[in-house]
């Protein structure tokens, strides 16, 4: 299936997009996703632990399944204010 | 009477007076304000001067994780009748007001500073917005700590 990612922040820059679109296989976790991010942007490596991912605009568990046509986030913890 | 919420995201200049008028109920004595404000000079910790500061947001979450503080203060301090809880993005220099958490209630002993202080508190930890600070000496983004729970 494919999904949409976007990046934000510090990510954003290690990733040099604001936004891609990747086919995973069905079954894929938020986990496995960001080892594929991590091997595609070997940058994202040295922060991977603090990197936040969100599907569907909700803060998600490295085991959460992602479902169809789910819009994915990957950012650094946030700054507002 | 439907209590009003507002949550926004803009680029636009904040106007605190609108915003006040739009939080404002008949039975409304007291408003509590909180403004973040972009500091040129911090002297706490590694003394620094900031020329400005550059924010985004992701902006449907962002509005949405809004919507949410803005139920959590209503489910602490159910006496607050209404709530602004605005974030300007974009380049912001010194001196310029960033932020306005606004929680209304009938009197001012009703937790209403309280609620205000919780809704900059939150937006801090889980309304996905960064800033990067750029400075004379360069720029870096500044980054939160917090790290919320699955479904937070």
């Amino acid at each position: 299936m494919r999904v949409k990612i976007f990046f934000f922040a510090t990510v954003r820059e290690y990733v040099g997009a604001k936004t891609v679109e990747l086919e995973v296989p069905a079954q894929t976790t938020v986990a496995m996703l960001r080892e594929l991010l991590v091997k595609k942007y070997p940058q994202m490596a040295s922060t991977q632990k603090s990197i936040i991912a969100a599907v569907n605009s909700e803060y998600a568990a490295d085991e959460l399944l992602i479902p169809l046509d789910a819009e994915i986030a990957f950012f650094p913890p946030v700054s507002g204010g | 009477m439907d209590y009003p919420t507002i949550t926004t995201i803009t680029e636009m200049e904040l106007d605190l007076d609108a915003l006040i008028a739009r939080v404002t109920l008949p039975s409304t004595g007291a408003a509590a304000i909180f403004s973040g404000i972009v500091r040129g000079m911090t002297e706490r910790g590694n003394a620094h001067e900031t020329s400005f500061l550059e924010y985004e947001a992701y902006q449907p979450m962002a509005e949405a994780k809004m919507r949410q503080v803005a139920k959590e203060i209503r489910s602490r301090w159910p006496s607050v009748e209404g709530i602004a809880i605005v974030q300007r993005i974009g380049r912001l220099y010194p001196q310029t007001p960033t932020v306005f958490i606004i929680c209304t209630a009938a009197h001012r002993d009703t937790g209403v500073f309280d609620a205000a202080r919780y809704g900059i508190d939150r937006l801090k930890e889980i309304v996905p917005i960064w800033k990067k600070e750029v400075s004379p000496e360069g720029e870096f983004w500044v980054e939160g700590e917090y790290i919320p729970k699955s479904g937070e």
